[in-house]
C-alpha cells in the first residue's frame, strides 16, 4: 500500500512528505496533486452538484441600517438625521416607504429581478454597543448574556459533517478574512476549514512565504512518530490545500468582470472555489470600514457600492456558471448606528439593522417589519427580528439542517427562502 | 518516551560540566517563553543553580490588580444589591451593566496578564501559575466575577512556591474555586460532591486512589464554604458538618483541611502533581512509574515543597536529557509572548489583536474548556490552528494597520505607548544585527536564534537563497529577512521548544 502509485505519484503523506526531503519539492508534482489528496478533491469532482452552500458577508465595524435602507416617508427620519438623511427622491424604491442607498444601484436590479430580499430591523435582546462583544454575540449565536465557547457555522459543521472522515483534506468552510479563523468557525470537533487571505495585495509574499514553508516542512525530521514529523504533515497538509485553491483562484476566468475591490475579488475567488465544485459549504468573506463615526456620507456611499457592486457580480457570475440555485449569500454587521446623527456629520455605535440574503431562490422584497422611529435624541432601535431567526431559516430552509443543533431556540423561521 | 536515564539517576542534578549554551537555552524555553541570546549568555555565566533561582525568584512576581478589575470589586455589591431592587427592567438593567463591567475587567485582566507574563522577570513564575492553574482549574466562563479570578491566579502564586497541602488549602478557600466546584451551594443537609471529587481525581492524587464513599465522605467536610458579596471567602459555621467521617480509612470530625492533610498523606499524591509537572513541561505521554516513583520520594522528603519539586526538576539530569530537547510542542500563550520577547515587542493591548488569536489558536487565558484544564500536546494543532499561528506570526511582522482600528481601539493603543509599551509588531531596526551579515550567516544567526536543536542544513540554505536572490538593494535585503523571519515562526520546528 506504501509503494509507489502507477502514476509515480506518492500514495501517502508520509512517502510525499520522504520525497519532499529527497528534495523532490511540492512544485515537483506540478499539476498533479499526490493520490492521498486527490481521494475526493478537485481532481475528482464531487457527485452530488445539488449541495447548497451558504456565502456569509461580514460588514465590519457596524452598517448604518437606517441609510441603507431608508424610510423616506417617516418625518422622524429627517428629524433625527438632518445632515445625513438621504432625500426621497435620491433613494432606489424598494416598495411605498423604503429604498436603498443611492449607491446601491446594482443591488436595486437584484431586487427587481427576484433576487434580493432584506430582511429589516435585525438584532437581538440587551444589544452589546462593543465591536468586540457584539461581533461575538453574532458570531457564536448566542444572547447578551451567554458566553458561548463554539460559533454557528461550528455548530453546523458539527452536526452536518457528523460521520464524515476525519482526515477529508478539503475545507468544508472557508473564510477570506484576512485576520484569521472568524469566531463564527469555532467548532466543537476539528473540521477541515481554511482560510485566504482578503485580497491580492500580498500575492507574491503568499507565494514566497507558501513555497519556503513547503522546503522547511519538508526537511522531514529523522523521528518519523515525533512532534516535528507531526506538525511537518499538518503544516503539509495546510500548504496542499491552500496551493490548489490559489491553483483554482488563479486559473479562474469569469466570464464577465468584477469591479477592482478587493472585496469583489475575494467574491469572485469564492466563485472560483465553487465553479471547482469543492466540497465547502460555507463561505465568509469580509468588507470593513463601516464605523463611521465622522463625515460618514461619502465613506458610506463608497462601502455601499463596493458591496452592491461586488455581490452583484458575484450572483452575475453564478448564473454564468449555472450554480446559482445552489447558493445562498447573506450579510450581517455586528450592530445598526444611532439614527440620531452626531454632532461629526457621523453616527454612533447602535442596534439594529437591515441584512441581505441573495439568492436566485430567494423570496425577493422586504421581510419582517420596520424599526420605529418615534424616538428621543440618542434613542436607539429596538429589533424586531431576532438575528438567530436569521440563522434558523437559513439552516432549516436552506441548509436543510435542523436549526435546533445550531441556534437552540425556538427561533421562528422567516420567509426569505 | 522512554528516559535515556535509570530512574535512580534521573533526578540527580545536572553535573555543571553539561551546563552550556544548549542546556540554557533548554531552560528558558521550557521553563518561560523563549531563550534570547543575551538571556542565554547571562544563563550560562550565572550556572544553573544561580539561574533557577532568577527564573523562579522569592516571592514571585505579582500582577497588580488591574483597574477595571478593582473597580468591579468596589462596585459590583452595590450593584448586585440594586439589581434585586425596582422594576423588571430596572432589575434587568442593573444585571446587564454588572455583566459588561465582569466582561470589560476580564478583558483587562487577560489582556495585563499577558503582558505581565512577558516580561522577563516574570515569565516562569507566570508560566509556572499557568501551570497550577491548569491543575487548580477555574474558568471565569462560570465564575464571572474578574476580581475573583485575579485573586485565584494570587493565590496560585503566593502559596504556589511553598508547600502542596498548604496550596491546596488556600485553594479550597479561593472564592473563584468555591463559586466554580459549587461548595457555595454545598449545605449540611446536602453536601455537593463535585469539589471533593476533583480535588481527590484532578488537584491531588488521580482516578483510582480514592473511592466513592471517601468523596462522599470528604464533601461533608468542606460544607460552610461560602463566598462573601463582595468576593472573600467566608466560613459558615453553621452551614459545617461536624459529624464524624471516615476518609481513606481514618476517622474522625474532620474540617476540610483535615481532608486535605490525609489526600496528602496518601502515596500517590506524591507522584501526581509530578506527573502533571512532568506531562506540561518535559513531554505530553506520561513519564514511566519508576521514574515518577523516585520523583515522588525525593518529593515526600522535601515535605512536598513545590519550590524543593521545582528546583529539583528543572535543575534535574532528566529534564535536560537528549530524548526532551526540542520536542514539546508550545501551547497558543507561549506562541505568542516567544514572539513578543524575541521580538522584545509589546503586547498589544487590544483584544481583537491579542485574545482573538489566542482565542483562534485553542486558549483563551482564564477559560480553559472545563475542568480538566486544557489537553495540550498534539491537541493544540489541526489545520485551522496552525492557520491562525501562521497568522499570528503575519501580523506581528506587518506594521499595525491603524486605519483598520476602530474608535475604542485607537484610544487602548495610545493609552499604552503613554505608558512607554514599545513597538507592538517588528520594526526595521530588530533587523539591524542580521542587515549586515552575508545572507546565509544572517538566516544561520536567525535560525539559531529563535529555533530549538540543531538547525536542519537544509532550513538554513533554502532560506538564505532566497534572502541571496534579492541581490544586494537594501530595501530588497530587509524585506526578504522579514520573510525569512516570518518563515522560521511559521516553520514546525518553531511551534516546538
Amino acid at each position: 500500500m506504501n509503494a509507489p502509485h502507477a502514476s509515480g505519484l506518492p500514495a501517502t503523506r508520509r512517502e510525499f512528505l520522504g520525497r519532499t526531503a529527497k528534495g523532490i519539492g511540492l512544485l515537483a508534482f506540478s499539476g498533479f496533486a499526490p493520490e492521498f489528496l486527490v481521494r475526493s478533491t478537485l481532481g475528482a469532482p464531487a457527485p452530488e452538484t445539488d449541495r447548497r452552500i451558504l456565502v456569509v458577508i461580514q460588514l465590519a465595524g457596524g452598517n448604518d441600517g437606517l441609510n441603507t435602507l431608508v424610510p423616506f416617508e417617516d418625518a422622524n427620519y429627517y428629524r433625527l438625521r438632518p445632515t445625513l438623511a438621504l432625500a426621497k427622491d435620491k433613494v432606489l424604491r424598494a416598495g411605498d416607504t423604503h429604498g436603498l442607498h443611492p449607491a446601491c444601484t446594482a443591488l436595486h436590479r437584484l431586487l427587481q429581478d427576484g433576487k434580493l430580499a432584506i430582511v429589516q430591523n435585525v438584532g437581538y435582546p440587551n444589544p452589546n454597543r462593543s465591536h468586540f462583544r457584539s461581533t461575538e454575540i453574532w458570531e457564536t449565536g448566542s444572547s447578551s448574556d451567554e458566553f458561548a465557547p463554539t460559533g454557528w457555522v461550528g455548530r453546523f459543521l458539527d452536526h452536518a459533517c457528523a460521520g464524515q472522515p476525519a482526515d477529508a483534506h478539503d475545507p468544508l468552510a472557508i473564510h477570506l478574512t484576512g485576520t484569521g479563523v472568524p469566531q463564527s468557525f469555532m467548532a466543537e470537533k476539528s473540521h477541515p476549514i481554511f482560510g485566504l487571505g482578503g485580497g491580492l495585495a500580498n500575492r507574491r509574499e503568499n507565494e514566497e512565504n507558501r513555497r519556503l514553508l513547503e522546503a522547511m516542512a519538508g526537511n522531514a525530521p529523522a523521528d518519523a512518530s515525533g512532534n516535528a514529523t507531526f506538525l511537518s504533515q499538518t503544516l503539509m497538509d495546510t500548504l496542499v490545500t491552500e496551493k490548489k485553491v490559489q491553483r483554482v483562484i488563479g486559473d479562474y476566468r469569469p466570464s464577465s468582470p468584477y469591479p477592482g475591490s478587493t472585496f469583489a475579488s475575494s467574491l469572485r475567488s469564492i466563485a472560483a472555489l465553487i465553479a471547482a465544485r469543492l466540497p465547502t459549504r460555507v463561505y465568509y468573506a469580509t468588507l470593513s470600514g463601516f464605523d463611521t463615526h465622522s463625515g460618514q456620507g461619502p465613506q458610506h456611499a463608497n462601502l455601499l457600492t463596493q458591496l452592491s457592486e461586488g455581490l452583484a457580480a458575484f450572483q452575475k457570475d453564478l448564473e454564468a456558471l449555472r450554480l446559482a440555485d445552489q447558493v445562498l449569500t447573506m450579510t450581517f454587521s455586528e450592530f445598526g448606528r444611532r439614527p440620531s446623527e452626531n454632532e461629526s456629520r457621523g453616527t454612533d455605535h447602535g442596534t439594529a439593522a437591515p441584512l441581505f440574503v441573495m439568492g436566485s431562490k430567494v423570496k425577493a422584497g422586504l421581510h419582517g417589519t420596520a424599526p420605529d422611529l418615534d424616538l428621543k435624541r440618542n434613542q436607539d432601535l429596538t429589533f424586531s427580528t431576532d438575528f438567530r431567526q436569521v440563522y434558523a431559516t437559513a439552516m432549516e430552509q436552506w441548509m436543510q439542517c435542523p436549526s435546533a443543533a445550531v441556534v437552540p431556540g425556538p427561533f421562528a423561521p422567516l420567509g426569505f427562502v | 518516551m522512554n528516559p535515556s536515564l535509570a530512574p535512580q539517576e534521573a533526578w540527580a542534578p545536572l553535573p555543571a560540566s553539561d551546563w552550556n549554551a544548549e542546556t540554557a537555552r533548554h531552560l528558558l524555553r521550557r521553563a518561560g517563553w523563549t531563550a534570547r541570546p543575551d538571556d542565554v549568555a547571562r544563563a550560562v555565566s550565572a550556572g544553573l543553580p544561580a539561574t533557577l533561582a532568577r527564573l523562579f525568584p522569592d516571592p514571585a512576581p505579582a500582577l497588580p490588580k488591574p483597574r477595571l478589575v478593582a473597580r468591579y470589586e468596589a462596585t459590583a455589591p452595590d450593584m448586585q444589591r440594586n439589581a434585586g431592587k425596582g422594576s423588571t427592567e430596572e432589575r434587568q438593567r442593573a444585571q446587564r451593566e454588572l455583566q459588561d463591567r465582569s466582561r470589560v475587567g476580564l478583558q483587562e485582566l487577560s489582556l495585563r496578564w499577558l503582558e505581565y507574563a512577558a516580561q522577563p522577570e516574570s515569565a516562569a513564575a507566570a508560566k509556572w501559575v499557568l501551570f497550577l492553574s491548569d491543575v487548580y482549574v477555574v474558568s471565569a466562563e462560570k465564575v464571572r466575577n474578574p476580581a475573583v479570578v485575579h485573586r485565584h491566579f494570587e493565590i496560585l502564586g503566593e502559596f504556589g512556591f511553598g508547600p502542596a497541602p498548604a496550596l491546596a488549602k488556600a485553594v479550597s478557600r479561593s472564592p473563584a474555586m468555591v463559586v466554580y466546584l459549587d461548595l457555595a451551594q454545598s449545605q449540611l443537609k446536602a453536601p455537593n460532591e463535585n469539589f471533593a471529587r476533583e480535588l481527590f481525581e484532578l488537584f491531588v492524587l488521580g482516578e483510582g486512589n480514592y473511592t466513592e464513599a471517601d468523596i462522599k465522605e470528604a464533601a461533608r467536610a468542606f460544607t460552610g464554604y461560602r463566598v462573601r458579596p463582595e468576593g472573600g471567602f467566608r466560613f459558615d459555621d453553621r452551614q459545617h458538618d461536624k459529624s464524624v467521617k471516615t476518609v481513606f480509612g481514618t476517622s474522625g470530625a474532620f474540617t476540610g483541611d483535615d481532608v486535605i492533610d490525609l489526600a496528602f498523606n496518601q502515596p500517590a499524591a506524591a507522584t501526581y502533581l509530578p506527573r502533571e509537572l512532568a506531562k506540561f513541561y518535559l513531554c505530553e505521554t506520561p513519564l514511566p512509574a519508576a521514574h515518577l516513583a523516585a520523583l515522588g520520594d525525593a518529593w515526600r522528603a522535601d515535605a512536598l515543597d513545590l519550590r524543593a519539586l521545582q528546583r529539583r526538576f528543572f535543575g534535574s539530569r532528566l529534564f535536560f536529557a537528549p530524548e526532551f530537547r526540542g520536542n514539546l510542542i508550545k501551547c497558543p500563550v507561549q506562541y505568542l509572548l516567544g514572539l513578543v520577547q524575541d521580538w522584545s515587542l509589546a503586547v498589544a493591548p487590544l483584544p481583537r489583536l491579542t485574545l482573538t488569536p489566542l482565542r483562534q489558536m485553542g486558549q483563551v487565558p482564564f477559560q480553559p474548556p472545563n475542568v480538566r484544564g486544557w489537553v495540550g500536546g498534539r491537541q493544540w494543532i489541526n489545520s485551522a490552528t496552525i492557520a491562525a499561528r501562521r497568522q499570528l506570526a503575519e501580523t506581528l511582522f506587518a506594521p499595525l494597520d491603524e486605519n483598520s482600528l476602530n474608535a475604542d481601539e485607537l484610544l487602548d493603543l495610545v493609552a499604552a505607548r503613554t505608558n512607554g509599551a514599545g513597538a507592538f509588531t517588528v520594526p526595521d531596526d530588530a533587523f539591524a544585527r542580521f542587515r549586515s551579515l552575508a545572507p546565509d550567516a544572517a538566516v544561520a544567526a536567525l535560525a539559531a536564534d529563535l529555533l530549538p536543536g540543531p538547525v536542519a542544513p537544509a532550513t538554513v540554505s533554502q532560506l538564505s537563497q532566497y534572502v541571496a536572490a534579492g541581490g544586494p538593494d537594501p530595501g530588497q535585503r530587509l524585506r526578504r529577512l522579514r520573510r525569512a523571519a516570518v518563515t522560521l515562526a511559521q516553520s514546525p520546528a518553531y511551534q516546538l521548544c
